[in-house]
């Protein structure tokens, strides 16, 4: 019975999530009036999903990655390329990057999974300047600093998603999909599994789990979510260059978690949306807007530095929220 | 009539450049024994432990483990035959609660793999957490389960950590200087804790620096001094022997002249 109840309020949760992307937003979004907003909360659900990507490897897995933006390009070049070249739809085109930036980021993630700290987080530097440089280079097959231009729109299944109001239904639905794949790993045991190797992998190690394994599957799964984030970019944006996947970006993502709270959730989401909306909000006050956005995160950091919706906080509330009976008198633990 | 032997290793060497740190050491460890391992400082103890669980390889020797030459095993796979360890320096997962800290163990043991996570795996996981409340209500710490493992007090820590290594559910527990830093009660609690562990019927191998508690409870106690073995009987024998009063004594004065 308790286990019923929990179990529909769950639901319910998901339920009131949902409509809050797919209904309260967009009418609020609306309400605002023109293409201009629901352009920003694009760009906002494309970082929510590489956030909450890079907080599964940095946030849980304790993997300092310098490069995501690297494997957000790979995700959004070949979703370029192939409907542009071979006319695949999104459907197709979706996956394909997800599928490309995975396999590119196992590959060459490989080597350095037994680097530790500083090393494997200069290594992935090295990885996200790669990338960059061969499709700034590369110009018979990425057409260099020229870009890809004219990417189809997304269409789903005959579902016309052209503008920027579908477009943002697009971006929610894969934006939701990540968040829901994150969840389901962070807040279960294999979540316990990738916080125990941030903390102490050699320990981890002695409990009998596989570090280099456990941290080339986390990798994997957020370079295939960060690589689905760039397919949604290359139909909603119709143009991308070599500019968009660069250094900058890498530490944009980066500062989202930390300021959201490394390792949470919610917190990848928040910091994702604040670090996007607030420059936008703050076009008033013009120049000064991104020195605004600096004292934001600096004093964000000098106060809440464990992110605005810390770890230990966010886990205990979805372990609460998941009604698992965590507590003495069902001993069943937590999902 | 003996018990089946769980742990033999043969003629075990590890040098650090020109220190052999474990030199030629042999043992058996069976089914069911509650064994000390003690040493002076720097007798090599804490070398031979990782030469048995995987975590440095050995210069020469071999080591078996119910039946099986584990040598050139990585850690995780020593450990998911059976043979759990404590580390000397407490090492704990600060910022996770006392229960997932401690669920780790069970996880590393039973598997909880990226398909589990994506699909569900409710039964695994109910079996995981099972064995979780199970250590902890053997540590007695099932009553702060939700607390951060960083918010213990050090002889909590030193509980969290040994019902970390019983959730992998072992057929071999090794603890390393599980004693360093308690006061007497504590170590007097952690005596009888230990004992209880061996009376359910766990085998358990005891490196400790201090011969007190083992001398109190172990069977058998075998002696490393400078990377050797030179003694291995029943705690009353063993401290009878001169030669292990020697290797004592040797240190205890330059740690007066110290
Ligand atoms: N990784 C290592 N590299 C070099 N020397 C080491 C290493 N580990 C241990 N030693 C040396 O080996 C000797 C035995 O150390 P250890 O096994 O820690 O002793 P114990 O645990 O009995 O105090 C010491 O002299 C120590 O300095
Ligand atoms: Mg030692």
């Amino acid at each position: 019975m308790v286990a019923n109840a929990s179990r529909v309020s769950v639901a319910a949760r998901w339920l009131g999530l949902a409509a809050l992307l797919f209904g309260l937003i967009p009418a609020l979004l609306a309400a605002i009036g023109g293409g201009y907003p629901f352009q920003v909360a694009i760009t906002a659900l494309i970082f929510v999903t590489l956030a909450v990507s890079l907080n599964l490897v940095t946030g849980t897995a304790g993997l300092l990655s310098l490069g995501h933006a690297g494997f957000f390009g790979v995700g959004a070049y070949a979703a370029a390329l192939a409907s542009t070249k071979l006319g695949w739809p999104f459907p197709l085109t979706l996956p394909l990057a997800a599928v490309a930036a995975a396999v590119v980021g196992v590959l060459v993630a490989l080597p350095t999974m037994r680097l530790i700290s500083i090393y494997f987080a200069v290594a992935t530097l090295g990885i996200g300047e790669m990338i960059h440089v061969a499709l700034l280079n590369w110009v018979s097959f990425t057409r260099g600093p020229m870009g890809i231009r004219a990417i189809p729109p997304i269409e789903v299944l005959g579902l016309d998603l052209s503008g920027v109001v579908g477009g943002y239904y697009a971006a929610a639905a894969v934006a939701a999909a990540g968040i829901f794949a994150v969840h389901r790993l962070t807040h279960s045991y294999y979540g316990n599994a990738l916080r125990s190797l941030r903390e102490d992998d050699q320990c981890a190690a002695a409990m009998g789990l596989n570090p280099v394994r456990l941290k080339i599957e986390a990798f994997g799964v957020s370079c295939a979510i960060a690589g689905a984030a760039g397919a949604v970019y290359a139909h909603t944006a119709s143009f991308i260059s070599p500019d968009s996947f660069r250094f900058e970006e890498s530490i944009l993502i980066l500062a989202m978690i930390v300021v959201g709270g490394l390792g949470s959730l919610p917190g990848a989401v928040v910091g994702a949306v604040l670090l996007i909306v607030l420059p936008e909000a703050l076009r008033g006050i013009g120049d000064f807007r991104m020195i605004a956005v600096g004292v934001f995160m600096f004093l964000s950091i000098l106060f809440q530095p464990k992110g605005l919706l810390g770890e230990a906080s966010a886990i205990a509330l979805f372990r609460r929220q998941l009604g698992a009976a965590w507590r003495g008198d069902i001993q069943a633990g937590w999902k | 009539m003996t018990a089946e032997t769980l742990l033999e290793v043969t003629a075990l060497s590890r040098a650090f450049g020109g220190l052999r740190a474990v030199d030629d050491v042999s043992a058996q460890i069976r089914k069911g024994e509650l064994v000390g391992l003690i040493g002076p400082n720097g007798a090599g103890k804490t070398t031979l432990f990782n030469l048995i669980s995987g975590f440095t390889p050995p210069s020469s020797g071999t080591v078996v483990f119910r039946g099986r030459t584990i040598n050139g095993l990585k850690p995780h796979q020593v450990s998911r035959l059976g043979m759990a360890r404590t580390f000397q320096n407490l090492r704990i997962f600060p910022n996770m609660t006392v229960f997932d800290n401690v669920s780790v163990g069970a996880v590393g043991a039973l598997g909880y793999g990226l398909r589990h996570g994506f699909f569900g795996g409710r039964a695994r996981a109910e079996e995981i957490s099972a064995r979780t409340w199970a250590a902890l209500e053997r540590v007695g710490l099932a009553g702060v389960a939700g607390e951060l493992a960083a918010n213990l007090s050090y002889g909590k820590r030193k509980y969290l950590e040994i019902a970390r290594a019983l959730a992998t559910d072992p057929v071999l527990l090794i603890l390393d200087e599980p004693a360093a830093g308690l006061n007497d009660t504590e170590t007097a609690e952690l005596a009888r804790f230990i004992k209880g562990l061996h009376a359910e019927g766990g085998t358990i191998l005891l490196v400790e620096h201090d011969m007190g508690l083992v001398m109190s409870i172990c069977e058998r106690v075998m002696v490393l001094a400078s990377g050797a073995k030179i003694a291995d009987a029943a705690p009353a024998a063993v401290q009878a022997d001169p030669a292990v009063l020697e290797a004592y004594l040797g240190i205890a004065d330059d740690e007066e002249v110290a």
